[in-house]
C-alpha cells in the first residue's frame, strides 16, 4: 500500500472590494471542488474518511489568509492546509480596494495497493 | 441519444466510437465500466453565437480545473478511460461532435449534445451571447 494521488483539482477566486484573502482563498477553494465529483469513491469502495485532502492556496499576502477557515470548508477527509506567496493583486488607482484573486489546488491522495 | 451523437463527422484520432463498431454489448461493455470522475466546466462564444467554440471551451473548462492520475494510481494505461461528454447548448444540432471530441487528451471518448446551456440576444436584436454546459463522464475499466 501506498498513497497515491487520484486526483487534483484546481480553480480560482477573489475578493473584488474589501482585499479578503480568506474569502478568496474560500471562493478558490469552492471553484476547485465543484469542477469535478470524485466518482472513485463509491464506485471503488472507498472510505472518504480515509482521504488525504492536501490544500494549497496562492495569494500575494499568505499570512492573511485563516488557514482553519479554510480546513473547515473542506466536506470531506483527513485536510492538511498550505498558503504560499502565490495568487495575484490588482491595485486600485488611488483608494486602497485592490481586487485580491487566490489560486487553489486540491490534491486528493489515497492509500492504495 | 448516444446513436445520434455517433453519426456523420469526420473521426477525430480518439473517435473509437463510431456508428460501425458501435453495438449493443459494446455500449454496454462501456456502461458496465466504472464511474471514476465527473468533470463540469461552462463556455461561452460572447459575440459569435458559435455553439461549436462554446461547446470546446466548456469541455477544456470541464477538463483543465483537474489533473485526473487515478489510472495511473491503479497502475492502468491513461489511454484506457472511456469518457462519456455531455454538452448542453440552445442549438444542439449546430455543434460539431468531431471538435468536440478532438479536445480529449487521453482514452476515447463519445460526444452528446442535448439543448440546454444558455442563450442571452444582445439589446439591439443583432446578436447573442452563447453559454454552453459540459460534463464528462469518466470510466475505467475495474474489476
Amino acid at each position: 500500500m501506498a498513497l497515491k494521488r487520484v486526483i487534483l483539482e484546481m480553480g480560482t477566486g477573489n475578493d473584488l472590494h474589501g482585499s479578503d484573502y480568506t474569502k478568496a482563498a474560500l471562493r478558490a477553494v469552492q471553484d476547485a471542488l465543484h469542477h469535478s465529483s470524485l466518482a472513485f469513491v463509491r464506485s471503488l469502495g472507498l472510505d472518504s474518511s480515509k482521504m488525504q485532502v492536501e490544500v494549497t492556496i496562492g495569494v500575494q499576502q499568505p499570512d492573511k489568509v485563516d488557514r482553519a477557515a479554510v480546513k473547515a470548508s473542506l466536506p470531506r477527509g483527513q485536510v492538511t492546509v498550505k498558503v504560499v506567496k502565490g495568487g495575484l493583486d490588482i491595485p486600485d488607482e488611488g483608494a486602497h480596494d485592490a481586487a485580491v484573486i487566490a489560486s487553489a489546488a486540491v490534491a486528493v491522495r489515497y492509500d492504495l495497493p | 441519444m448516444r446513436a445520434a451523437a455517433q453519426q456523420g463527422d469526420a473521426p477525430a484520432p480518439l473517435w473509437h466510437h463510431n456508428a460501425t463498431n458501435t453495438t449493443a454489448t459494446h455500449e454496454e461493455a462501456i456502461m458496465a465500466m466504472k464511474r471514476m470522475a465527473i468533470e463540469i466546466g461552462m463556455g461561452t462564444d460572447i459575440r459569435g453565437a458559435d455553439y461549436t467554440k462554446a461547446a470546446v471551451r466548456a469541455l477544456r473548462d470541464a477538463l483543465w480545473h483537474n489533473s485526473l492520475s487515478v489510472a495511473n494510481a491503479l497502475g492502468i494505461p491513461t489511454d484506457s478511460m472511456v469518457c462519456e461528454v455531455l454538452i448542453g447548448v440552445p442549438k444542439p444540432d449546430l455543434v460539431d461532435k468531431a471538435a468536440v471530441l478532438a479536445v480529449l487528451p487521453h482514452g476515447t471518448g463519445t460526444v452528446t449534445v442535448v439543448e440546454g446551456g444558455l442563450e442571452i440576444a444582445n439589446d439591439a436584436g443583432t446578436g447573442s451571447t452563447v453559454i454552453a454546459n459540459a460534463g464528462v463522464i469518466v470510466r475505467l475499466d475495474v474489476a
